[in-house]
């Protein structure tokens, strides 16, 4: 039938009131999740291959026994089509500018790095340049610290062994200068080829060989399936994520973008739903008028499926194109806050959960009262029939519920989230049905509007039903947004935390018992006070309740802290950052036991009682396990796997303390002085690092930020829908009101005042549902203490009411301009 | 229906003065005149029809009447107010203590019962009492068993009655009608009018009602033709009794 043909054409529908607003929640719920969905993707590719650069590469392998890697392995991963380079490090004497002094050597192949950038300058006063390759055959780069040691300058020859190298440029940044106790000294980096020719490195010589390998995931793990049972126990398979600093940030940087991309699916879908069912309930007369001109009830129903199904189409459509800008301007915000080159990257999967989310929501909440209009009596057309009984719209209600959690169960594939926010909504609803309950009864009883305060309060309870959904409505907006600020505070507040201002970039390693109260001197009288010192002595794990430990443990373990040294301690007081698990930490005076670290312990299955036995050079000791120990690897402070009593026998074996402390960027040159008073110890600087991982940090919360910002507008579109909504039968009452002779001065007050506690109500609602779901949320997926934020919490019931104030105002914007005659004709 | 009444009312007293009123509406090319130069006087307690065709201009003449818009050119003096002189606010102030409403399309609030509806106007006036006058008013209107009903759940002939009932509600000195009976039928039209006529009576209200249901027009004092904007009064009965 052409007339029905006629009611499926979009350009048609486009000017009907409600479909435009089902079609730009649609629109908007495509575009919010696929933005954040191609960001999130692409945030993770570009957050891992800039953590990558914390290796340079995405996976190494390194041999520590001083023997090289069979060659054989590099041309296997070059044949898997993984890109690879090589890198040789060593510690040395050089001499320059008549003085010695111990270095510690980089040499490196072509091709390295293959993730991230070294950063170098020509002279102290030149600008720095970052480069994608290390030293040429012939030329090293050193550190700007070696240079002043040495008193030599920017294109001075440098000794290395039997050959002489030209000084080419100060090395500033290395992307690998991740530190390892090996890296002791001041840094020398050089060409791979230039190191046979050294004659350094002898049978036996300190030196570990490291090959890198970078490619796409895939290629990555099968390499890596062929490399496993070749590995040996000193060879070391390294990827990002062992990497311990940065893995738990990225973790929860990807928790975050998960709970913000479900977040949005939620929101998505409300907006979808409250848009569809108003359409749906717009379209009774529409039916009704089809009935009576013979269109059977089949008929219409399939009208009805053809039309959401070709909005489903348009929406989709429409989203991806306003998606697909706004993706590529972030990525460009990105690059820019990285200062770095950002690839774009489209990835088609991120597409399908907004599509799916488009799909799913328009059929799951504009269905159902779509099917039912075929129920319609086509008796309406001449007289209006009862709406719809509560009792019809339960399983609507089910079916809704049932669809959207299981939208963001396939998106999130995780049933904690979706249990932590069914107990916020759950929450939410059921206070929300007392509130109403209390708003009948309460406001009931307001009589008389000659103030704005009771006209509004009238105004509450004479659209008690649209007030409610509404309130429904803006409280779950606001508990999605408030969770998502909720959990964004208390990971940026973790992340500042774990580094704070001031945090110890500098470690000590190599002082001599003797030393420890002259270096302590040294330091404090330059405002420098150290952190805790920590004796160290180094030993393998030999025994565990007198058994072999490497036949005690199951070969599936492959546990790193078998195959070396361990760093061994006693302390007499826990330190800060490590806390108790199991058993009891060492008693004042004692002097037995030993207190593991809770991972070792865990992949050992070593408990409080058991023995363990250590191999210090040719001593033995036994001690029993008095407790276990967890320890935060990502403090910048020294850690030990395993700490003795403070009066144990490990006192009496050869040890050299370790510490770890602040020193500012203008400070550095105390280093000079330092190192030359005390040339046997070694400095090891890390504040590069952290200045690296403070930038990682910095970047994702700019993503957040932005994650955040777009969730938050598709909050505020999700309440104009809603209030949308009911826009003509509000500018009708309007009308009304001032042509009955309400002032506009009181109609704009009782409106916004109206609004206002609307918003207010919301709100409330809003934030102790989103502290409701944050807490189960905290408690399994960023594993934090959960305190109220008052700090969020309480601005938002305001926010929230001056919003919607602001909103009612604008709504009564042609009420307040047009007369009210030509108003209520144009309504009619 | 007593016409005599009507005439033998003492003292007339002038609540309603329109003069030279003009009203234009621009359009996007040219502009719309809809009233020209129309003169009238209505006296207190008159009844008086407005009578044309779709589109002569009267629902227009009515709401500047009411002071919901104000003209081009030209007065309009309300019970002694010039309207065309005062702002929006006034204005709202006047038709909150003076002017009672009776629209077509009955223009209740969906969300509202019977009751809620009519006490609407006194609550905006910030009458005491509201409830209990707007009880009396809808007991008078016939629908003292249906005051909980919302307009949903009645009739067409009965939502207009509640319409009524809220016209009323404030005790207006003079009330405007837009064809009140033009979505009835014949029969609940003329129940519906002659209840407008009765409580007009009852209360001394003047009437300015629009309508092209010549029927109903001939039950008022007086009656006004419109058409193209100019108005004019053909000699009534009154006049050709005088």
């Amino acid at each position: 039938m052409a007339a029905t043909g006629k009611l499926q054409s979009v350009r048609r529908e486009w000017r009907e009131r409600d479909v435009r607003v089902v079609l730009a929640a649609l629109i908007i719920a495509v575009a919010t999740v696929a933005t954040i969905a191609l960001f999130a993707s692409q945030l993770q590719r570009t957050l891992v291959s800039s953590a990558s650069s914390f290796l340079a590469a995405d996976r190494q392998l390194e041999s520590e026994n001083g023997q090289p890697l069979p060659p054989a392995w590099l041309a296997e991963a070059q044949q898997r089509g993984l890109e690879t380079a090589e890198m040789t490090q060593f510690s040395t004497m050089v001499f320059g500018g008549g003085h010695f002094q111990l270095v510690s050597v980089k040499a490196v192949s072509d091709g390295y790095p293959l993730r991230g950038e070294v950063e170098i300058r020509a002279g102290f006063n030149e600008p720095r340049q970052t480069l994608k390759s290390g030293p040429a055959p012939g030329e090293v780069w050193i550190n700007p610290r070696l240079l002043r040691l040495l008193e030599l300058k920017v294109g001075d020859e440098l000794e290395l062994g039997t050959r002489k190298l030209v000084i080419s440029s100060l090395l500033e940044r290395e992307p690998d200068g991740g530190f390892s106790l090996a890296a002791l000294a001041p840094r020398v980096m050089m060409h791979q080829t230039d190191v046979a020719s050294t004659s350094v490195l002898k049978e036996g010589s300190r030196v570990s060989f490291v090959y890198l390998f970078a490619g796409a995931a895939a290629e990555l793990s099968g390499f890596e399936q062929w490399l496993q049972p070749r590995l040996q126990p000193s060879q070391e398979w390294r990827s990002v994520r062992d990497g311990e600093t940065l893995s738990a940030s990225l973790e929860r940087a990807e928790s975050f973008l998960l709970l913000g991309g479900s977040l949005a699916v939620l929101l998505a879908a409300v907006a979808v739903a409250v848009a569809s069912r108003q359409y749906a309930v717009s379209q009774r007369d529409t039916v009704a008028l089809l009935k009576t001109l013979g269109v059977g009830s089949p008929r219409i129903g399939r009208l009805y499926l053809r039309r959401l199904a070709v909005w489903g189409v348009v929406g989709t459509a429409g989203g991806l194109l306003v998606a697909l800008p706004l993706f590529w301007g972030l990525s460009r915000i990105l690059g820019d806050v990285l200062d770095q080159p950002v690839d774009v990257y489209l990835d088609p999967k991120a597409l399908a959960p907004a599509v799916l989310t488009a799909f799913v929501s328009l059929f799951a909440f504009a269905y159902p009262p779509i099917r039912r209009l075929r129920n319609v009596s086509a008796m309406r057309v001449l007289r209006s029939q009862p709406g719809e009984s509560r009792r019809e719209l339960v399983p609507d209600f089910i079916i809704g519920i049932v669809g959207v959690f299981g939208l963001v169960w396939a998106y999130a594939g995780d049933v904690q989230l979706v249990l932590a926010l069914l107990v916020g909504l759950g929450l939410l609803l059921s206070t929300l049905v007392l509130l109403g309950w209390i708003m009948v009864m309460g406001l009931r009883k307001v009589r008389g509007g000659g103030n704005a305060w009771r006209l509004a309060l009238l105004g509450l309870y004479r659209h008690r039903q649209a007030s409610l959904s509404q309130i429904a409505v803006f409280a779950m907006t606001l508990m999605l947004a408030t969770t998502l600020i909720l959990v964004r505070t208390s990971l940026l507040d973790d992340w500042r935390a774990q580094l704070p201002e001031g945090a110890p970039n500098h470690f000590m390693v190599n002082i001599s018992p003797q030393a420890v109260n002259d270096i302590d001197e040294f330091w404090n009288s330059r405002g420098q006070p150290l952190d805790a010192l920590y004796p160290m002595v180094r030993g393998r794990l030999t025994l565990l309740n007198g058994e072999p430990i490497k036949e005690a443990v199951s070969k599936d373990e492959r546990v790193n802290a078998l195959n070396r040294e361990l760093n061994l301690t006693w302390m007499d007081t826990l330190p800060e950052n490590n806390r108790i698990v199991e058993g009891e930490w060492f008693a004042p005076g004692k002097t037995d036991g030993v207190s593991v670290e809770s991972e070792l312990a865990g992949k050992l299955g070593i408990t409080p009682g058991n023995s363990l036995t250590f191999t210090i050079g040719s001593e033995q000791i036994t001690e029993t396990v008095t407790s276990i120990r967890s320890v935060q690897w990502d403090s910048m402070t020294p850690n030990f796997y395993v700490a003795f009593s403070p009066d144990s026998s490990l006192r009496q074996l050869p040890a050299t303390w370790i510490t770890s402390f602040f020193l500012p960027k203008t400070a550095k040159n105390e280093l000079n002085a330092f190192s030359r008073q005390f040339p046997t110890v070694s400095v090891l600087e890390v504040d590069n690092i952290i200045e690296r991982i403070q930038l990682i940090v910095v970047q994702i919360t700019q993503a957040i930020e932005a994650i955040l910002g777009l969730i938050l507008a598709a909050a505020l579109v999700v309440m104009a829908a809603v209030i949308s909504a009911t826009l003509q039968d509000r500018q009708r009452e309007g009308a009304l009101l001032r042509t009955l002779g309400g002032r506009q001065s009181l109609l704009v007050q009782a409106t916004m005042l109206e609004f206002a506690l609307l918003g207010a109500f919301a709100g409330i609602l809003g934030v102790v549902a989103a502290e409701a779901a944050v807490f189960a949320l905290q408690m399994k997926m960023f594993e934090g203490d959960f305190r109220v934020h008052w700090q969020v919490v309480l601005p938002i019931p305001f926010i929230s009411a001056v919003v919607l104030a602001l909103f009612g105002r604008w709504q009564l914007r042609p009420v307040l301009t047009v007369s009210p005659m030509l108003l209520l004709r144009r309504l009619e | 229906m007593n016409q005599s009444n009507d005439q033998t009312r003492p003292s007339p007293h002038v609540i309603l003065r329109v003069s030279k009123l003009t009203h234009r509406v621009d359009l996007e090319s040219n502009t719309l005149t809809i009233l020209q130069g129309v003169n009238l006087e209505i006296n207190q307690s008159d009844s008086v029809a407005i009578v044309g065709r779709s589109g002569s201009g009267k629902t227009t003449l009515l709401g500047l009447l009411a002071g919901l818009d104000t003209p081009s050119e030209g007065s309009i003096e309300l019970d002694g107010a010039n309207i065309s002189a005062l702002g929006e606010d006034e204005r709202a102030a006047l038709r909150a203590q003076r002017v009672g409403f009776v629209f077509q399309s009955f223009q209740l609030l969906p969300a509202l019962t019977a009751l809620e509806n009519v006490m609407l106007p006194l609550e905006l006036a910030g009458r005491q009492n509201a409830e209990a006058r707007a009880r009396e008013l809808l007991q008078r209107v016939g629908l003292g068993e249906r005051l909980t009903h919302t307009p949903r759940q009645l009739s067409g002939g009965e939502q207009q009655r509640v319409a009524i009932a809220r016209a009323f509600a404030c005790e207006p000195a003079i009330l405007f009608a837009d064809e009140p009976t033009g979505n009835l039928d014949n029969h609940t039209g003329k129940d519906v009018s002659d209840l407008l006529m009765a409580l007009n009576r009852e209360q001394g209200t003047t009437l300015v009602m629009v309508t092209h249901d010549e029927q109903l027009a001939a039950r008022c004092g007086r009656q006004f033709h419109i058409e193209g904007g100019v108005l004019s009064e053909p000699e009534t009965r009154q006049q050709a009794v005088s």
